[in-house]
């Protein structure tokens, strides 16, 4: 029988394992595999894993358990040890660098903030800024809409410009959240969001980032909408000085 | 998962597994020793269609709103009864556009 693998934690984790199930259809009960001061915490490997809501979530729920009662370095789903055996056997090669891991993230916690524009407004304000585009819009009505080729055209236009502003807004987004956090990592555009980007906070930090978050979302509300996620087990905060990213 | 703060407006953007599950399935921890299920299929069309890419359909949207925001956006000088129709016009369900048609007319 394979061993799931879901996180691995240091010796002072209270590891709140009782009532948390794996993944799998058989929900199996969750197993602690020690080694020296680390522990990881495994259950038997489901034969049919599936990236759908059910195993997903059971993933998720032991690992933001997990990370609410202390530090842990979240695997990524789907990981699977040969058996136990070869979990500690992973613990023991390279106890020092997970040491060191769990060290550098005592205490911190992941958060993740997606942005969206509101299109109007922002297609407004690029109306506004561009002499070019608006006289552009102009002569289109002014023919009565224009061709379809026409209309794919200064579509294209729009949409270069709206790149321009998305990438200007992500920066800046992520420039002003960047100093209330430990560490920042950008993420991919999903969902039409214009910055998906996560970032490490301490303890202490995250009154600072929330009120910083606050104030931009209650400055920008007009021209976008700004999620936060969290708090997370640092899935994005895993790689350590050598292994580069 | 426990949400720190709600997202302001309607938008939809309420937590949940979905907001964050690229983070589940591309970030976290990954060791050679062990094997990663093979869940490509399902992962490639679990993050990947969620990136937006952009369409001549996207360009007609864009085009279309464009023109109909010329409206508003036209002039810097307005006279209160273009304010009004302009307003009036909005089909927008959150009257942000009150707020967005006096700053323009104050420009």
């Amino acid at each position: 029988m394979s061993t799931y693998v879901y996180a691995f934690t240091g010796a002072s984790h209270p590891l709140p394992v009782d009532s948390l199930v794996g993944v799998g259809e058989r929900t199996p009960p969750l197993r602690l595999v020690r080694h020296d001061g680390l522990t990881a915490v495994v259950s038997d490997a489901p034969e049919r894993l599936r990236a759908k809501r059910r195993d997903v979530e059971a993933h998720e729920r032991v690992l933001e358990t997990l990370s609410a009662a202390g530090t842990v370095l979240p695997m990524r789903f789907g990981t699977v040890a040969a058996n136990d055996e070869a979990v500690k056997a992973e613990l023991a090669s390279r106890a020092e660098r997970y040491a060191e891991l769990l060290k550098r993230l005592k205490g911190k916690v992941e958060v993740n903030v997606k942005a969206v524009h509101s299109e109007e407004p922002v297609l407004r304000e690029l109306l506004l800024g561009s002499q070019e585009l608006r006289n552009r819009s102009e002569a289109l009505r002014a023919s009565g809409g224009g061709s379809h080729q026409d209309k794919v055209e200064f579509g294209e236009q729009l949409s270069a410009a709206l790149d321009d502003r998305r990438s200007q807004d992500a920066e800046q987004l992520v420039a002003e959240l960047r100093p209330h956090a430990s560490a920042v990592k950008l993420g991919p555009p999903v969902d039409g969001c214009f910055v998906n980007v996560s970032f490490l906070l301490g303890v202490t930090e995250r009154e600072d980032f929330e009120a910083a978050l606050s104030r931009l979302r209650q400055e920008r509300s007009e021209l976008m909408e700004i999620g936060l996620y969290g708090p997370l087990p640092p899935y994005s905060f895993l790689t350590s000085g050598e292994a580069g990213d | 998962m426990t949400v720190m703060t709600q997202a302001s407006g309607g938008g939809g953007r309420s937590g949940s597994l979905y907001d964050v599950i690229e983070l589940i399935l591309d970030r976290g921890l990954v060791i050679d020793a062990f094997v990663r299920v093979s869940l490509l299929g399902i992962e490639v069309l679990t993050v990947e269609a969620r990136v937006v890419v952009a369409s001549v359909d996207t360009y007609l949207r864009f085009a279309e709103t464009a023109s109909r925001l010329q409206l508003t956006a036209a002039s810097d000088t307005k006279t209160l009864p273009e304010l009004v129709e302009a307003i009036a016009d909005d089909d927008t369900k959150n009257g942000s556009k009150l707020v967005q048609a006096r700053k323009e007319g104050s420009r």
